[in-house]
């Protein structure tokens, strides 16, 4: 009996991945994954200011400076400009809007430094500053005792390049929210051909309807998923987390679909809620981007896990608790939705 | 009240294969009431034809009975399942045809029909004799997106008979074929009505109604007012007619004469005694004809 009930949801399953190879919903994601893979990897570079002029001012006694001289050009910044005095740190930078300066100066509490900033940069590039000058150089030089007043935005020593930090966003909206509307423009298009009646009077269930269309999400998405991690970061990924999170995320993506379509007839009705949802589930992604601010109440919002345990699992020593706990939570989740979208599918999908 | 020679002569007669109680139904959507407190019975082997012009009602007393639409009010019972619980298993039992053709565009004919077999837990029909049946075997692996209307319609049709229904319920079967691709469907449903198959058949075209029908109901504006044989319904409401050619002055005239009103007797009577007459024959009132006397409405 058991079996029987899978084989007919496998062969419904056949039929509805030969239909999504037949439409435009399957080429729609196929195409945005290699899009979104070449635009990474041709035009993004790996970091986004490796090309950029550091401007730098040494205000030290001439002894140390050429130690610190030395040690800014053994290090890869990028382009190093060195300049007698703030005034013509100050000119050059105005001539080259993207570049960065950096003034060093020792008094008698030691080594002290400057940003000089243009004032676009965002919080993420001023922190990625900071490391580097506090990380890479002033703790190898002598006398530095790392008193300046930094506030460190992300406690991770680790960080993702800025090719790989974009990613999470891209899988979550992707794998995780592009759901909500194929899955429903799915099942609107078999509302519209009248299929689903046909399938009404035959002696299947509502459910292994639905089921179906979870696997081909699962199947694009999945697919989508792993061609453009591997495509960017390759092995550095945990793809078993990465396979996890998919699941889980994509099922949480699409059952959410199911239960918002399940409440409207037509496509064109249901397209203000599925979009209005997806703005709100993505409202975190501010968060993704200022790190600094994450109060208790975007965290709530379903893309804050999404994006944090995408994040977690790109980083070689991410915090894998954090991504299983989220999977466990979004399993569940789309379990209930998947529920209730049944049960209320039941009464009204042949209406 | 049905004599029928057929394989279902073991079976005992009287049994209902559907049986409606008191069935109403709304649409929420105009808050109108589309089926009003009806009530009949279909007798297994029987074929069954609801007629009534568009907006009657047939097709949304169809969608209650094949669990389309949900029960709201009265008592339902089809092929021996309580419609107020309705289990999926008792589709093994039943075919569907619909009224609007609805099959997989993007799959072909062949594709359209191997998936749907496979859903059934019952022996099933080979797909190559059903296209054959009605005529798209040649175009069994041509996407049904590309299929006319008719072809589509065809192809419904045959895929309401695929697990070989005890309860067969057809929606407009012939609606929309040309004549000769309409008179093999009526043939089908003679044949498998012959097998074994109860029919629901829902129409308003009389003369289907009149040819394939044991009995028929009259549904008007949601209500049934009527039910009963052809021949009955003939015998009672139809008045008999007399056809008559015959020359006036070398050119051939036709004319009707009622059996039953005077003045059409004493004219006949006139013509048979001094007309030239040509050609005379009987007719019968047809269906169509009884409906509107019933009724006071066409079923256009
Ligand atoms: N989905 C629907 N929503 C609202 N009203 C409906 C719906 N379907 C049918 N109706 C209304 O219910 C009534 C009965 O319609 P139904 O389709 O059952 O008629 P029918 O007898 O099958 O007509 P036809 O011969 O045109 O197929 C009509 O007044 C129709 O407007
Ligand atoms: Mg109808």
């Amino acid at each position: 009996m058991a079996e029987k009930t899978f084989q007919k949801l496998w062969i419904t399953f056949l039929k509805d991945l030969k239909l999504s190879f037949n439409g435009i919903y399957f080429y729609i994601e196929v195409g945005m994954a290699v899009i979104f893979t070449l635009v990474m990897v041709f035009v993004v570079p790996e970091n986004f200011d490796s090309s950029q002029t550091f401007h730098v001012v040494l205000d030290a006694e001439p002894a140390y400076q050429s130690f610190l001289r030395n040690l800014f050009e053994s290090e890869d910044l990028g382009q190093i400009q060195f300049h007698d005095d703030r005034h013509a740190l100050h000119q050059a930078m105005e001539a080259d809007r993207s570049s960065v300066g950096v003034v060093l100066s020792m008094d008698a509490q030691g080594l002290q430094y400057n940003l000089v900033l243009q004032g676009y940069e965002s919080p993420r590039m001023r922190t990625l500053l900071k490391t580097l000058i506090e990380g890479e150089l002033l703790s190898q030089t002598p006398g530095w005792s790392g008193t300046t007043d930094t506030r460190v935005l992300e406690p991770d020593s680790e960080r993702l390049t800025d090719r790989a930090h974009v990613l999470p966003i891209y899988l979550t909206v992707n794998v995780g929210l592009m759901g909500l509307f194929i899955i429903a423009a799915y099942i609107f298009l078999d509302k519209d051909e009248g299929v689903i009646k046909a399938f009404a009077v035959a002696p299947v269930h509502i459910w292994q309807y639905l089921a179906s269309k979870l696997c081909i999400m699962l199947i694009i998405g999945l697919g989508s998923s792993l061609l453009v991690v591997f495509a960017l970061v390759g092995r550095q990924a945990h793809y078993g987390l990465l396979l996890g999170a998919t699941v889980a995320f994509n099922l949480f993506g699409s059952t959410l679909g199911l239960f918002i379509a399940s409440f409207f007839d037509t496509m064109v009705k249901a397209m203000g809620a599925l979009y209005l949802a997806v703005m709100v589930l993505m409202i975190a992604s501010v968060s993704y981007f200022m790190p600094s601010f994450n109060p208790l109440w975007i965290r709530i919002f379903p893309s804050y896990p999404m994006l944090f345990s995408f994040r977690e699992l790109l980083l070689s020593n991410g915090n894998a608790w954090y991504v299983l706990q989220n999977i466990g939570f979004f399993l569940i989740l789309s379990g209930v939705l998947f529920g209730l979208s049944v049960h209320r599918f039941k009464r009204s999908i042949t209406v | 009240m049905i004599e029928k020679e057929s394989s279902r002569g073991t079976e005992k007669k009287g049994e209902n294969m559907i049986s409606v109680e008191n069935l109403s139904h709304y649409y929420t959507q105009n808050q109108v009431f589309a089926v009003k407190n009806v009530s009949f019975q279909v007798e297994k082997g029987e074929i069954f034809g609801f007629l009534g012009p568009s907006g009657a009602g047939k097709s949304t007393t169809q969608g209650v009975l094949t669990g389309l639409l949900p029960l709201q009010q009265g008592r339902v019972r089809v092929a021996g399942h309580d419609l107020s619980h309705p289990k999926r298993t008792m589709f093994n039992k039943i075919g569907v045809s619909f009224e609007q053709s609805n099959v997989y565009g993007k799959l072909t004919a062949r594709e359209n029909l191997d998936f749907y077999a496979k859903l059934f837990d019952v022996p099933t029909m080979k797909t190559m004799d059903l296209l054959e049946m009605v005529g798209l075997d040649k175009v069994a692996d041509k996407k049904a997106g590309t299929f006319s209307k008719g072809m589509k319609h065809r192809l419904t049709f045959v895929r309401s008979m695929i697990n070989k229904p005890e309860m067969w319920f057809l929606d407009e079967p012939t609606t929309g074929l040309d004549p000769a691709i309409g008179s093999q469907i009526k043939d089908i449903i003679r044949q498998e009505n012959e097998k074994g198959a109860t029919v629901f058949l829902t129409t308003h075209n009389m003369q289907v109604a009149d040819e394939l029908c044991d009995r028929v109901a009259f549904i008007i504006d949601g209500e049934i007012k009527l039910i009963d044989s052809p021949r009955n319904l003939k015998l009672q409401f139809g008045q008999q007619m007399v056809v008559v050619d015959h020359l006036v002055q070398g050119q051939r005239k036709t004319e009707q004469f009622s059996l039953i009103m005077d003045e059409d007797k004493t004219r006949l009577n006139q013509l048979i005694q001094t007309g030239q007459i040509q050609m005379m024959h009987t007719k019968e009132a047809t269906l169509e004809e009884i409906f509107i006397k019933v009724t006071g409405r066409g079923l256009e």
